[in-house]
């Protein structure tokens, strides 16, 4: 499993969290979605084995939101 | 304290576009369930049916709105009902409520702030749900649609409240009162509803953009709701900071006095006068001039009439120590004039309808200000003792 930390310059309320909350029931391999309003972050624990980095992003970018990786 | 009508109408003009950014979500969601259930059971045909909201029919719509926001009503009330209880409980008294509204407008004001995107620092003005809850909400936002589901999800708002909910989340808090409470939270949730319907009901023809600028309407309301707040903590506190009263000392500097000297009881000692009678020559004797030097007064008595929407007069003189008797009169008052706050001299009270209610003031020192006001700190007034 991996865990990596992205910066989400959209997130503007914590319904905007809890649609990114969303790919780890929308995206297989991913195990942990938290997003946080305050810090515009979204963390995201996941099996590289089952979902690459970039399906990822792309799925996140998919739900409308600019990302980019910080960790 | 902001009344149930003031809830109510906050509801009406900005707490339902407040609520519906933040919960709009979840409702859509349990319509878009609605919609599937419906296509699968037939109710519709159609391709047009199966994905979009649109098709299902208006009184499926409706139906689903009204119990998902009943719900929300309900659960709110219920809310209010344990916000005001808590706040009884804590024992709020004037200086406290008065911070605690001083802290409202703080958090409103900040919460705008936030909302117009001033500076990434107001973001700390939102609260988070947990992961954990919002994790929760979301999966059973999701699950199949049944009767129960907008009802459940409408009972869950209270997890995530928006930036006005929370605001009256405190206020209930602030009534100290447990009935009070649950009245505020319900009238300020009955007031989201026309909006929160009206908008949801016809959610997938408002562009992201009407909707962000609805947004900036009510950030700005924000702003001037949370004003006012301050406005009442400071009135609360006794702070001559508040607008009202230093708009009313700048305008006013001959304040009307309506105090009446009660005379001392005692009869002056007599004064002894050399007498010089001087004969005229034609004409009545001349008797000297005796002026007796006034003795200081005992007690003033001090009046203030509590109208309907003010005290009167709002501004007025009395004599400094000189002991006082303030006298509040009321005729057929209904109003929260009533509720009175001198937080110098320790009262709390709430006045009879019609009557007088009188209040010892001590001495006071020459160039001290004795406030008053409601006990929302909206109404005010004060005595300049000189």
């Amino acid at each position: 499993m991996v865990k990596k930390t992205y910066r989400i310059p959209g997130i503007e309320c914590a319904m905007c969290a809890m649609a990114l909350q969303s790919l780890e029931d929308d995206v297989p391999g991913v195990r942990r979605a938290n997003a946080s309003y305050r810090h515009q972050r979204l963390e995201v624990e996941f099996d590289e084995t089952k979902v690459t980095e970039e399906e990822l992003l792309a799925a996140i970018v998919d739900l409308g939101y600019d990302v980019e990786a910080i960790a | 304290m902001i009344t149930i009508w003031i809830a109510f109408i906050t509801g009406l003009t900005t707490g339902g576009l407040g609520c519906l950014a933040l919960q709009g979500g979840l409702l859509t969601s349990s319509l878009a369930r609605q919609a599937e259930t419906d296509a699968l059971r037939g109710k519709r045909s159609g391709p047009a049916a199966i994905t979009a909201t649109s098709g299902m029919s208006g009184a499926s719509i409706a139906r689903t709105i009204l119990l998902f926001l009943g719900a929300k009503t309900v659960a709110h009330a219920v809310l209010g009902f344990f916000l005001g209880a808590l706040g009884a409980f804590l024992r709020l008294n004037a200086l406290t409520r008065a911070l605690l509204q001083f802290g409202i407008g703080v958090f409103m004001i900040g919460n705008a702030l936030r909302m117009l995107n001033v500076h990434p620092i107001f973001r700390y003005f939102a609260f988070e749900p947990p992961a954990q809850i919002t994790r929760y909400v979301r999966r059973t936002s999701k699950r199949e649609a049944s009767f129960a589901l907008p009802i459940f999800l409408g009972v869950l708002t209270v997890l995530i409240p928006c930036g006005i909910s929370q605001t009256m989340m405190m206020a209930a808090m602030g009534t100290g009162n447990a009935w009070m409470g649950a009245s505020l939270m319900a009238a300020f949730t009955l007031g989201t509803c026309p909006v929160f319907f009206g908008v949801a009901y016809s959610a997938m023809r408002i562009g992201a953009k009407l909707e962000h600028t609805f947004m900036r309407v009510v950030a700005v309301v924000m702003v001037l709701f949370g004003l006012v707040a301050l406005e009442s903590g400071l009135n609360l506190m006794g702070s001559p900071l508040s607008a009202s009263r230093l708009a009313r000392s700048l305008r006013d500097d001959g304040a009307t006095t309506s105090v009446v000297l009660i005379p001392t009881q005692v009869a002056p000692e007599p004064t002894t006068v050399s007498q010089e009678i001087v004969m005229e020559p034609a004409g009545d004797p001349i008797e000297p001039d005796i002026t007796p030097t006034p003795a200081p007064p005992e007690k003033q008595t001090i009046y203030v009439q509590a109208m309907q929407d003010s005290y009167l007069p709002p501004r007025q003189r009395a004599l400094a120590n000189v002991p006082a008797e303030l006298v509040f009169i009321t005729d057929f008052t209904r109003s929260c004039t009533r509720a009175l706050v001198i937080r110098e001299l320790g009262v709390e009270t709430y006045l009879a309808e019609s009557g007088r209610e009188t209040f010892e003031v001590p001495p006071m020192a020459p160039g001290a200000v004795l406030r008053f006001s409601c006990s929302a700190g909206i109404y005010t007034g004060e005595i300049i003792f000189e």
